[in-house]
């Protein structure tokens, strides 16, 4: 992602309701400084899951960073519930997950809660801001089927597996098929790489 | 998979949030994160004091030998302080406690106990955090290395593990 720590390229955070799940109140102090520093005013702290699924019924949420508390896992069973919950919009909401430690036994639970990204701890504000931009991105799409409701996994789109004629509407052949037009003239292809000074 | 696949793309407002006038620039807002997580480095080191004292003892009634409840217990206080070291610039502790994390996770799979590879890495919690040992860069790395070094031994099945410190070499580093 490589964010640059000195940009100056502006965001704005200023009236996005986030939810913060988070038991330890260190924790909670940590992100609510790296979150308020970004100038997020309206930041609902929970410190239970019964506390999040209670706000997430009467707010409407934008954001939501939610830690996976530790060896019980709860934080992965939330995102899990919200995602079912069918309560919308919050339930298609950009989630972060943070996690201290991933027991072995947790990490197929991690990768399918239905969480936009997880984050390893310890955090920083960089790493924390570059996740946000990254998950905000419209476009992204979302599947619900038995065994997963969240955001699509998929980075690449490598194509169909071998040997299958795929699911989805947009699947194209492996064939690849004649030529529809002419080719590019060589200098339109250099005239596309030529580097050019830009304005930002 | 079974049954029928949904596939849509719903609206996300925090996009729009984000793009709207007004906020600030980045670097900004990294100086003011910053800033935050200065104000609270005392409560983060208070609380780092007390997790390891809390270790210590935690480790002190297992009394040498795999007790299931207190192997659950240290992990779940080692895997929540992760984070907090690094708001007070202490890194190194934050890389530790994920090491003494793994540990515990394979000592807890394998229903087994190892008083030195568990000893090596709170002693090396007091060194980091009670000497300016963490903000020395090739002493640290070296103590680093030589816990991970120790916490992926057991990361094999326990029968094919040795005790961490039988060849003398599992506190390298810490010497």
């Amino acid at each position: 992602m490589g964010l640059n720590p000195e940009s100056r390229a502006r965001f704005n955070l200023n009236r996005a309701s986030v939810l913060l799940l988070e038991e330890t109140p260190l924790g909670m102090s940590i992100l609510v400084q790296i979150l308020t520093g970004f100038g997020a005013k309206v930041l609902h702290r929970c410190e239970t899951v019964a506390e999040a699924e209670a706000t997430v019924q009467k707010v409407e949420l934008d954001l939501m960073i939610v830690d996976a508390m530790g060896a019980s896992g709860a934080g992965y069973d939330f995102v899990s519930w919200l995602r079912r919950s069918g309560i919308q919009p919050n339930c298609y909401v950009p989630v972060l997950l943070t996690a201290g430690h991933t027991p072995n036994g947790a990490v197929n639970k991690a990768r399918d809660c239905g969480a936009h990204f997880i984050i390893a701890k310890p955090l920083t504000s960089i790493s924390v801001l570059e996740r946000i931009l990254w998950i905000s991105k419209e476009g992204r799409r979302f599947v619900e089927c038995d065994s997963y409701v969240g955001p699509d996994r998929r980075f690449k789109n490598e194509g169909v597996p071998a040997g299958m004629a795929g699911r989805r509407r947009d699947d194209l052949p492996p064939e690849v098929g004649e030529s529809q037009g002419p080719n590019m003239e060589q200098e339109m292809i250099d005239g596309m790489l030529k580097t050019r000074r830009v304005q930002i | 998979m079974s049954g029928a696949v949904s596939i849509h793309t719903p609206e996300v407002r925090l996009a729009k949030l984000i793009r709207t006038p007004g906020g600030k620039p980045v670097a900004d807002a990294m100086r003011d994160a910053h800033k935050g997580l200065e104000g609270i480095q005392a409560d983060c080191l208070g609380e780092l004091s007390v997790v390891l004292d809390k270790s210590e003892a935690l480790v002190a009634r297992a009394q040498g030998a795999f007790n299931a409840e207190v192997a659950s217990e240290l992990y779940g206080l080692v895997s929540k302080t992760v984070g907090v070291a690094t708001a007070c610039n202490l890194k190194p502790i934050d890389t530790m406690l994920v090491s003494l994390a793994d540990l515990l996770d394979y000592l807890m799979s394998g229903k087994t106990w190892d008083v030195n590879a568990v000893a090596v890495h709170l002693r090396a919690f007091r060194l980091l955090l009670k000497t300016e040992a963490a903000r020395d860069g090739a002493g640290t790395q070296a103590i680093l290395e030589g816990l991970r070094r120790v916490s992926q031994r057991f990361a094999k099945p326990t029968t094919e593990t040795r005790p961490a410190d039988a060849d003398g070499d599992a506190a390298e580093g810490l010497e």
